[in-house]
């Protein structure tokens, strides 16, 4: 069915998307994305800002409700059960990264789940249900900051998970909901009109709501539109649409159903090691090699009264220059400051950025000689990015090194063991035992799960020895 | 403004859209249900899902009042002040003064905003200003009923900045309500997050070259500090005033219904009557602005949008009123027909801008003979502003809508006796 307009196109295809156009490899990353993701918001229900905005949500209430991860002591209607998780997820800023940038998961995934329990008894959403409608909710992300030149940069303007992750967000929620296609383009239009948030509250405690919110915007535009709510059916095609958000915007119509070219399958995540912005990764990788050759060379001790400056050669990105960061948020949106954490540790961690950690004297020091500086040939683009740490000793010497390609990065992704490391070290701040094993194995069976509830009742930390007897019995 | 806005909001309550969003709001959530809403005596909500609902109802016919610079104010602060004066607890419900400054504080932000762009002087094309002013005007609003600090405001104003934000695109379709809605809502969750301890950036509304904040939503951005209150403050309505509208349809509209009346009484004198076979040629001069320019529109949300629409339906009918955006009035066939002798002019001198735009009908007959009617000011802008009478006219008939005699003059007494309320809240639970 061919649509005139790149909306009507969008609507077609978020309908007629079906369980067979999933690949193998599309799948296997979803996999990992989901993982990675509920790990990272399991840990994050422990921040203080998921705290404000329990508290926040807990003033509504209902009869229909959703699990809200990692507690067994309450639940929320979807919508804040979505956002609560979604800022969950993003509370660290330790969630996935995509090329062109943004964080695909984090928008789409509470929502699905949130949604997933809220139809009635008799209907059950089946594990392939669910990675499809996620899938559905990347390829539309994806797809939309394929539109615009300025999107394949780190951004300056809006935070794009709140331009296309709301948008993205809305998409899934369609196709889990099965909206026809009338509806589908309404949701897409509905949701325009939640999108959108500027980039300078990133590096402060509001930023984790951009990922909730998105996430609680698309179900609601879902919603709405499910209720024959209309919109604009050129949402986006035109400038005034979704054209609002970029200097240049130019839509083009999607793949043909007949044999979907899905975006993850060309291009896979990144998936973060340590809770920081994805630009200080690669800071990391110079920063700790530039340790050890520093250790090497000085009787396996680390000679910090020597050091005279730290030079640090990154794209320019002004939010995420911070030479002096004082909170935990600019701790993670600061090159200088992930420069000088992993030439004192070696590595950075959860833990890296504790308050005692971000200001301990011993850094604070680093930081005083630390400067970026910004060669012209390194561009803001996660595809293209680079770090070179050179330390300056008192002596004269200098010791440099340089990074590429992070390990997690898209081009040298983690491995099977260390994906689940991570997700272990999270989850357990906040499940027990059998329900972190829970979650792996249905996440890692997820196509054959016939009721992803059980996703949801370990996610809550229920009874986790029952349901792992349920699950043996799939 | 207040009565106007009440008025509309009622009026709004009889419409799908409102329905579809009090429907959404029932089925989610039952709990802390302490809001009234429009047009619904007994019936409560949550507070910010009341805002919500009572917002899509305000704006949802476009018939809710306009500034210059261009927004609508009173939606996108009203709903969310009567919301939250119900969830105080009774020993601090705001008196009747509280309310009235929270108002004005409501509107002052959004006036003080639009005054940093230059590009928010003309007739929108990129973000709905409501949704950008709005919220951020509804945030403040909550802010100072709620008697949050300092500081407490200033993040309420951050963390609005990244709720705000609707493209235009919407506009002259059935979500364009949920922009006032939501902007009322958003502005209110803001101001409750950051009652909770919710920060974010302390800078929202400077501008940060490379990194955008409140900045984000114009092109060109110049803000400027207000002068901190002592003894007297100048707030901007004191300048300038609000355009109330006399029938639901964008502000636009209302030029080219005055002129369309106007040349309607010559053409009358003339022929002796409307007789529409005499016209060859309706030639309307207005302004260049895209969302508003439909010769055929299908819906009321479009028809509502367009100045041909409306000039002929001005034309053929004598007026233009409620009435005239229904299905059957959309669709009839006379209109229809006039509706094809439309030919559209952009002169330059016609700035697509409320405070200099004009409208101009122009009946070119089969005889040769050419009629015209000129519209500078319409009885309702803010240049020739309602009588008493007038606003009390289209507040009894949008009310009476959905509300008995005595609780529709019970509002009418108690706006016009606002700062002498000692319990603010009452005038939320009379709704």
């Amino acid at each position: 069915m061919l649509a005139k307009t790149v909306t009507g196109n969008f609507a077609n295809v978020i309908h007629g998307l079906n369980a067979n156009h999933l690949t193998d490899q599309v799948i296997q990353r979803s996999k990992r994305m989901i993982l990675d993701t509920l790990g990272v918001g399991l840990l994050g229900t422990s921040t203080e800002v998921y705290h404000k905005v329990k508290q926040y949500s807990k003033i509504y209430s209902s009869d229909i409700s959703s699990t809200i991860w990692g507690h067994l002591d309450f639940r929320l209607p979807p919508l804040y059960a979505a956002f609560v998780n979604g800022v969950a997820v993003h509370s660290m800023d330790f969630d996935d990264t995509w090329h062109p940038a943004t964080h695909p998961s984090g928008a789409v995934l509470p929502a699905v789940i949130a949604l997933s329990e809220a139809f009635p008894q008799k209907k059950k959403i089946s594990g392939l249900d669910l990675l499809l409608a996620f899938n559905v909710g990347i390829e539309v992300q994806g797809r939309l900051l394929r539109f615009s030149n300025e999107a394949r940069n780190i951004p300056k303007r809006f935070h794009p998970p709140t331009v296309v992750g709301t948008i993205g967000s809305a998409a899934a929620c369609a196709k889990l909901l099965a909206l026809d296609r009338v509806k589908c383009k309404n949701t897409l239009a509905i949701a325009a009109s939640y999108a959108g948030a500027p980039l300078a509250n990133a590096a402060t405690q509001t930023k984790p709501l951009h990922i909730g919110n998105a996430a609680k915007h698309g179900l609601e535009a879902a919603c709405l539109a499910s209720q024959d709510l209309q919109g604009n059916k050129q949402i986006l095609d035109m400038e005034s649409g979704m054209g609002a958000f970029y200097t240049d915007y130019s839509p083009q119509s999607l793949p043909t159903l007949q044999s979907y070219a899905w975006l993850l399958d060309q291009q896979d995540v990144a998936i973060k090691r340590f809770p920081a912005h994805l630009g200080t990764h690669w800071v990391a990788d110079a920063a700790s090699s530039v340790r050890r050759k520093l250790v090497e060379s000085s009787d396996n001790l680390l000679p910090l009264d020597k050091i005279e400056k730290v030079i640090v050669k990154v794209p320019e990105v002004k939010y995420v220059n911070r030479p002096n960061p004082n909170s935990e948020h600019e701790a993670r949106h600061s090159f200088q400051f992930v420069a000088c954490s992993a030439l004192l540790d070696g590595s950075m961690s959860v833990q890296s950025f504790a308050s005692e950690n971000i200001q301990r004297p011993a850094l604070r020091e680093l930081l005083c000689k630390t400067q970026l500086q910004h060669p012209a040939d390194n561009k803001p683009s996660f595809e293209s990015l680079y770090c070179e740490v050179t330390v300056g000793l008192q002596d004269g010497n200098t010791i440099s090194d340089r990074c590429d390609t992070f390990y997690g990065h898209w081009r040298k992704p983690l491995k099977k063991e260390d994906l689940e490391k991570k997700f272990q070290s999270n989850a357990s701040e906040v499940l027990p035992a059998e329900a972190t094993e829970g979650i792996i194995e249905t996440v890692y069976n997820l196509e054959k799960v016939k009721d992803c509830s059980i996703l949801s009742m370990f996610l809550s930390g229920q009874s986790a020895r029952a349901l792992s007897e349920k699950l043996r019995l799939l | 403004m207040i009565l106007d806005s009440i008025g509309v909001g009622l009026m709004g309550s009889t419409t799908p859209v409102f329905d579809i969003a009090l429907q959404y709001c029932r089925e989610l959530y039952s709990s802390v249900a302490v809001s009234s809403v429009y047009g619904r005596p007994g019936m409560k909500l949550s507070p910010t899902l009341a805002a919500f609902t009572n917002g899509v109802a305000t704006h949802s016919m476009d018939f809710d009042d306009t500034w210059h610079p261009a927004t609508h104010p009173s939606g996108a602060v009203l709903p969310a002040l009567l919301a939250a004066s119900q969830m105080l607890p009774p020993s601090t419900k705001p008196n009747g003064l509280d309310f009235l400054l929270a108002f004005n504080v409501g509107l002052e932000v959004q006036g003080r905003l639009m005054h940093f762009s230059t590009e928010a002087h003309n007739i929108p094309k990129r973000f709905h200003p409501p949704s950008v002013v709005g919220t951020m005007g509804s945030a403040a609003a909550t802010a100072k009923l709620l008697s949050l600090s300092m500081t407490q405001c200033a993040h309420a104003l951050g963390i609005a900045a990244s709720l705000a934000g609707a493209p235009m695109a919407n506009a002259a379709t059935q979500a364009k309500p949920l922009h006032i809605g939501n902007a009322t809502r958003l502005g209110f969750e803001a101001a409750l997050l950051a009652a909770r301890g919710m920060e974010a950036n302390p800078v929202i509304l400077d501008d940060i070259p490379g990194c955008s904040g409140f900045s984000a939503f114009y092109s060109v951005y110049q803000p400027k500090p207000l002068s901190t209150p002592s003894d007297h403050h100048e707030f901007l309505l004191e300048k300038q005033d609000i355009a109330f509208k006399r029938f639901p349809a964008h502000l636009g509209m209302h030029w080219v219904v005055d002129a369309a009346l106007s040349v309607r009484n010559l053409f009358i004198n003339y022929a002796g009557s409307f007789s529409p076979s005499l016209i060859r040629t309706i030639v309307l001069k207005i302004p260049v602005s895209k969302y508003i320019n439909r010769p055929f529109p299908s819906s009321e949300h479009q028809a509502r949008h367009s100045f041909q629409f409306n000039a002929c339906t001005a034309l053929l009918d004598g007026e233009v009123g409620l009435s005239s955006f229904t299905e059957s009035s959309i669709h009839r066939q006379e209109l229809r027909e006039l509706l094809d002798k439309v030919v559209v002019e952009h002169p330059e001198d016609n700035v697509a801008n409320f405070d200099k735009m004009y409208g101009e009908v122009a009946l070119l007959l089969h005889s040769g003979d050419v009629l015209t009617g000129k519209c500078d000011t319409f009885y309702g802008h803010w240049r020739k502003p309602l009588s008493r009478e007038s606003l009390l006219k289209k507040f009894r008939s949008n009310a009476s809508h959905v509300l008995p005699e005595e609780k529709v003059e019970t509002i009418i007494t108690m706006v016009d006796n606002l700062e002498n309320m000692s319990d603010s809240s009452q005038l939320a639970c009379s709704l």
